[in-house]
């Protein structure tokens, strides 16, 4: 027992400052971070935590400084198995030890651990060729991570199961005349996300236990979404992608479309044409919980 | 007058509810007592888990385990946590709601550790004050584990045991108690652990937990990685004895096996429980035998990494 008892908050900040150090106890020992709760040097560490009769004071809490990191680089590793693959072990474990110094943990729960991964990852980049008009091998890992990142938050998050989902037919039986005044209702698992490189593709084939090589630069629009409780990826065209994302903003059907036309080079016919076999695909893959439709005497009239 | 267990039902020898069984257990109803589920992975997520769990549910008694709480630490308590963890209870019917006697971090950071706390009187008092908010806000009595240890403090005025049992006794709390973690600081702080299970309030004591451990010849390391060990089993049997016998759970949390391996394991308990009027002063040599060196170099090739870590990984194409 030390002389003067410590307060136990004073306790906990210097051993948390030890503990979380990421160059291991003993410098964590040393460091303003520690030294501003509790002073002592590594030689007094007996001040503070006693020895057993197998074990000295360091090596007791060396424990606890190397399952810090060790623990939650494991959590990362399973989360984020595709950029792991991309890698290798060594270097992921690198990465996600400096982020786990830039992002520490402040949720109770380690769904929320990864939370800032990919964004760490950009933040940390090394600059890209200015001249290099295609995203590089960098971005590739920083759009994996945030692909993987997007499966857990649609895995853990709201779905379709056990609730109502629009139906193929539900579309058709809204009457041409209120046709572009209806809005779609995207179900809040529904994410649209643009990547430079077919992620999705990588990603799947790790999860899968193949040996994927990197792929080649291409533009990738993804929708990702939740299905009998398991994460879905569909890779769509620039427009169906714009289509949706505009539907996804609230806009109703018609406003989508002329957006659309406005942003990309369709022709109104083919759109017209595609947009029907998109509703279908939507529909089966459960993209939308329900249609909208603005006049109040709709549901009545029906 | 305490009722034993304070009034829980022993509802005999369950399992820790893992998303690698949920298949099985779907499939092939195993005739398992009771699951006790890690509430922090169930709490937030609308997804399988928490769907699989519902159907589990409806199926067996259902205990929850938290690793969060943080009840010794210095921070605030997390009300939204609490909440969460209140409406989770009433939606599964838990039968109780347990965590650590511990901490897992100050200043807003989680280390996701179950962190030891220095038992001294200050200690006990604010964990006190903090267990009866809990309870209060849980609107139940909540159930305490003691937690496998590393580290001991100076600022220790009062040993681990007479904390718990102060802290049993003053809250009404109920005791988890986690007979590998008994014999897993027994050997990291040099204590008899028969003595510490005498020690207990048994009336307060809810639950055991049995789980495997490491060994690395210096100390021990709470890892859930194995089957239990004879002289963990020897004292369960005493615990057993001593309480008159409650919930008993097994938890597997590293390199888990098969359903009917970890089920089998848990079966174990019925020897030691069915006979335990045998002589368990025979058995006290072995309480008290320290770790060999047998299976260090095993162990020593990486880094040992205590329990916790609940996280659960996502299904996708």
């Amino acid at each position: 027992m030390s002389e003067t008892p410590r307060e136990l908050g004073q306790i906990q900040q210097w051993m948390q400052a030890v503990i979380m150090h990421p160059d291991g106890v003993v410098v964590g020992i040393e460091s303003a971070a520690a030294q501003t709760h509790i002073d002592v040097s590594v030689n007094d560490i007996e001040q503070i935590i006693t020895r057993s009769q197998t074990q000295d004071s360091i090596e007791r809490l060396q424990v606890y400084g190397n399952a810090y990191f060790a623990r939650l680089v494991e959590v990362l590793r399973d989360e984020f198995p595709a950029l792991q693959h991309a890698i290798g072990e060594e270097a992921f474990d690198g990465f996600a030890f400096g982020y786990l110094q830039a992002y520490p943990s402040r949720s109770y729960t380690l769904a929320d651990l990864s939370r800032n991964f990919s964004q760490y990852l950009r933040e940390t980049r090394p600059p890209s060729d200015a001249e290099e008009s295609e995203p590089d091998w960098i971005e590739f890992l920083i759009e994996l991570a945030a692909l993987e990142r997007t499966y857990s938050e649609v895995f853990s998050g709201p779905g379709p199961e056990g609730g109502d989902h629009l139906k193929p037919g539900e579309l058709q039986a809204i009457p041409p005349e209120r046709w572009a005044d209806a809005t779609l209702v995207p179900m809040p698992c529904l994410r649209l996300m643009q990547f430079g490189f077919p992620v999705h593709e990588y990603a799947t084939a790790v999860r899968q236990a193949g040996d994927p090589h990197p792929p080649d630069p291409q533009e990738t629009n993804l929708v990702i979404g939740r299905r009998e409780f398991v994460v879905r990826r569909k890779a769509v065209s620039h427009v169906e992608f714009e289509m949706l994302s505009a539907i996804v903003d609230g806009l109703a059907l018609g406003d989508a479309i002329e957006r659309v036309l406005d942003r990309t080079d369709v022709e109104f016919e083919t759109l017209a044409a595609d947009i029907g076999e998109w509703f279908k695909t939507w529909a089966a893959a459960q993209f939308f919980r329900a249609v909208e439709v603005s006049e109040p005497d709709w549901e009545n009239g029906r | 007058m305490l009722e034993p267990r304070l009034g829980h039902p022993n509802i005999g020898l369950g399992l820790g509810l893992r998303t690698v069984h949920y298949q099985h257990i779907l499939q092939h109803e195993p005739k398992v007592d009771w699951f006790e589920i890690i509430s922090e992975n169930y709490m937030d997520t609308e997804g399988r888990p928490r769907y699989v769990l519902e159907q589990i549910a409806e199926r067996y008694p259902i205990v929850m385990h938290g690793v969060s709480m943080s009840i010794g630490s210095t921070d605030p308590l997390d009300f939204d946590y609490l909440q969460k963890l209140k409406q989770l209870a009433a939606t599964v019917g838990a039968l109780w709601v347990s965590d650590h006697i511990c901490w897992t971090g100050v200043a807003s950071l989680n280390a996701h550790d179950l962190l030891p706390l220095p038992y001294n009187e200050a200690t006990l008092k604010h964990t006190i004050e903090r267990v009866r908010i809990v309870q209060d806000v849980l609107e139940r009595s909540l159930v305490l584990e003691n937690p496998s240890s590393y580290v001991t403090f100076a600022d220790s005025t009062m040993s681990e045991s007479e904390f718990v049992n102060r802290l049993a006794v003053e809250t009404g709390c109920g005791l988890l108690l986690d007979v590998n973690n008994v014999y897993v600081s027994s050997v990291n702080h040099d204590f008899d652990p028969v003595e510490y299970l005498e020690s207990m309030p048994h009336k307060n004591v809810v639950q055991f937990h049995l789980a495997g451990h490491t060994n690395l010849g210096t100390h021990c390391i709470d890892t859930h990685d194995g089957h239990v060990i004879d002289p963990v089993w020897e004292l369960y049997r005493l615990a057993h004895r001593l309480t008159g016998g409650v919930s008993t759970l097994l938890e597997w949390d590293v390199k888990i096996p098969e359903f009917p391996v970890v089920h089998a394991e848990v079966l174990k308990a019925k020897q030691f429980i069915g006979a335990e009027t045998e002589s368990t002063e025979s058995q006290k040599p072995g309480f008290l035998e320290k770790p060999g060196f047998s299976t260090a170099e095993d162990a020593a090739a990486t880094i040992t990494v205590p329990h916790p870590a609940a996280y659960v990984v996502a299904e996708a194409e």
